[in-house]
């Protein structure tokens, strides 16, 4: 098999004297989105957030299509191809859609030492990205980010992803407070972005939500991968629970109790 | 329409200058006369240049209190070595000037490079800067009526009549801060930066904006203005005295607020700027005209503010309760 996208190779990640993650091997392939499991604590954002370049790793190394490189910051990351959205904190409440869309690689009208942005252009491509991305109300790309849904506010940096040639897409919690529709909207979005070529990390707490979209299942515990090759088409919600929790069959039914079921 | 308008932040302070112009004129219509017309603007624009740069500033989420220092300092850097003799007024002026320029970038330094809030580096800086003024003079002031005549006195501040209404020129340079400053706020990528580094600086360095760079060129740019506007000021008053701009900095944040800018950053309005800049200038003015004690001044200032604030504050709260 060719290269994956994404390959990490035994990394370890402390926190002081804090290990957040043991010798972590983890790869996510072209074109496939895959579903990180675990329990609070277990270091899934501190693996998201050394592979987004936020924190740096102590050892091991990260490879793009086989090349090694260095995330050092969030840049690096972002120009290795590696978008990472969490809820809100990626974008300016304050500027429009099309301008937070843009943030940073505005497109200039007019001679260069004029410095113009072009807006009509950023709204234009905003506008097609929305319609892209599936947001069926029609939102003026001129609309600030302040007064968009949570869910609104994770499709448009979906859409910015998509629209900078990121190649891998993760988001951590993106269904976090989010209602019922909302949440069928981001799971749709992240469905779009894998379909025009996309691969994606999802984590949520919601094993349903996960079961929806993803291609496969990566579980850790306790800063360990466990599991990294379940199929969500061939196993059920309660198994990956068990991997989850780490228990075998008689202490789950002991822990949950005789009245669940 | 009509309610988009009312929306707008600039929509409040607009109410408020039109109607502090009625009633002024209403109570003394001396008030609209010519002579005094000329005269509120003489005053207003030097504040008004320090108040727009601010503007960026804040919007960016910064802010400066070193500016009223720098506006006294600057001037009186520049008369000691042109009185002194030691150069040609042009020379004075261009190492005056970069001068300003440098507190800013100090300032800006140590903003962004040792994480200091800028209230306090330039809270020190106020300090350290008007301390300088008062040593090198040794609080005596500098007389500049030398510069009459000079062509760059005449540039920065030469008067002409406009029918009866005696114009400076400082009042076109007031104009062609608020054409560029306002592009650059509202049409340009730098423009873009500054309301991303205020409104979420990290979102904007992860998409790679220079955010600190983008804040020390705006240091520079208000202690550079303080500084330009602090020259204009001795030549047209005729003295560089090393005690004036005195809580300046505190009125200048004061109109820039009030015109809309939010001080937390992240949002700035240079047409807001220019309203609240009018609206403390007519009422500092009309107060005197019409016969208040100008010891009340400050209390009409304080209730403008006070009032001001809260009509932002409910348009932000009904804006985000949704329409
Ligand atoms: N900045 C930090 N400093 C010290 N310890 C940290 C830091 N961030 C995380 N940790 C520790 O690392 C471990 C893994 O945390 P991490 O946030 O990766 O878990 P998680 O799987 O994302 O959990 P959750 O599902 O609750 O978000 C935890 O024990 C946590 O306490
Ligand atoms: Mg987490």
């Amino acid at each position: 098999m060719s290269e994956p996208l994404i390959r990490m190779d035994n990394v370890s990640k402390f926190y002081g004297r804090i290990q957040a993650l043991e010798n972590v091997s983890f790869t996510v392939n072209e074109r496939e989105i895959v579903g990180l499991l675990g329990d609070n604590g277990a270091g899934k954002s501190t693996l998201i957030k050394v592979l987004s370049g936020a924190v740096p790793l102590t050892s091991g190394s990260i490879y793009v299509r086989g090349k090694k490189v260095e995330m050092k910051s969030t840049t690096d990351a972002i120009a290795a191809g590696i978008e990472t959205i969490y809820q809100d904190s990626a974008l300016v409440t304050q500027l429009s859609i099309a301008r937070n869309l843009f943030l940073g690689r505005e497109p200039i009208k007019g001679p260069r030492f004029l410095n113009r942005m072009d807006d009509e252009m950023m709204n234009q491509v905003a506008r097609d990205l929305l319609k892209q991305v599936g947001i069926s109300k029609n939102i003026p790309p001129e609309t600030p980010i302040g007064s968009l849904s949570g869910g609104e506010r994770q499709a448009v940096a979906i859409a910015r992803a998509m629209h900078f040639e990121s190649d891998l897409i993760i988001l951590d919690e993106p269904t976090n407070n989010l209602g019922v529709a909302e949440t069928q909207g981001v799971l749709r979005f992240v469905r779009g972005a894998r379909d025009s070529g996309h691969s994606c990390i999802f984590i949520a707490h919601n094993i349903h939500h996960v079961f929806q979209v993803v291609d496969r299942i990566v579980v850790m515990r306790r800063g360990k991968v466990v599991a990294d090759d379940i199929d969500p088409k061939k196993t059920t919600v309660e198994a990956v629970e068990r991997v989850i929790t780490g228990m075998s069959d008689e202490e789950l039914a002991h822990a949950l109790g005789p009245n669940t079921h | 329409m009509l309610r988009r308008l009312i929306a707008r932040p600039e929509f409040g302070p607009f109410i408020l200058l039109a109607l502090e112009l009625f009633v002024f004129w209403a109570i003394n219509p001396e008030f609209l006369s010519p002579l005094n017309i000329g005269n509120t603007l003489a005053f207003t624009v030097e504040l008004g240049l320090i108040a727009l740069a601010m503007t960026l500033l804040m919007t960016s989420g910064e802010f400066d209190l070193s500016v009223g220092s720098v506006f006294g300092f600057t001037p009186v850097l520049m008369w000691t070595f042109v009185n002194g003799g030691m150069m040609p007024m042009e020379i004075g002026f261009i190492i005056a000037i970069v001068t300003a320029a440098l507190i800013g970038l100090v300032n800006g330094w140590f903003v962004t490079k040792l994480k200091i809030p800028s209230f306090l580096v330039t809270l020190g800086m106020l300090l350290v800067v008007r301390g300088t003024a008062l040593f090198i003079t040794n609080g005596f002031p500098q007389r500049t009526w030398d510069a009459g005549g000079h062509w760059l006195a005449e540039v920065l501040v030469g008067d002409f009549y406009v029918g009866p209404f005696r114009i400076y020129m400082s009042l076109f340079w007031f104009i062609a801060a608020v054409i560029i400053l306002g592009y650059v706020l509202n049409r340009t990528r730098v423009g873009n930066w500054i309301q991303a580094a205020g409104g979420n600086p990290g979102a904007a360095r992860a998409r790679g904006v220079k955010v600190d760079r983008t804040k020390v060129a705006l240091f520079i740019l208000c202690s550079t203005l303080a500084g330009f506007a602090g020259i204009i000021s001795s030549v047209r008053t005729s003295a560089a005295n090393p005690n004036s701009g005195m809580g300046y900095e505190l009125e200048v944040i004061a109109m820039v607020v009030i015109g809309g800018t939010a001080l937390t950053g992240g949002r700035g309005t240079i047409i807001g700027t220019v309203l609240g800049i009018f609206i403390l200038r007519v009422m500092r003015n009309g107060i005197v005209l019409i016969g208040v004690p100008g010891l009340a001044y400050n209390i009409f200032i304080g209730a403008i503010i006070l009032g001001m604030m809260a009509l932002h504050s409910w348009l932000e709260r009904r804006h985000h309760a949704g329409t």
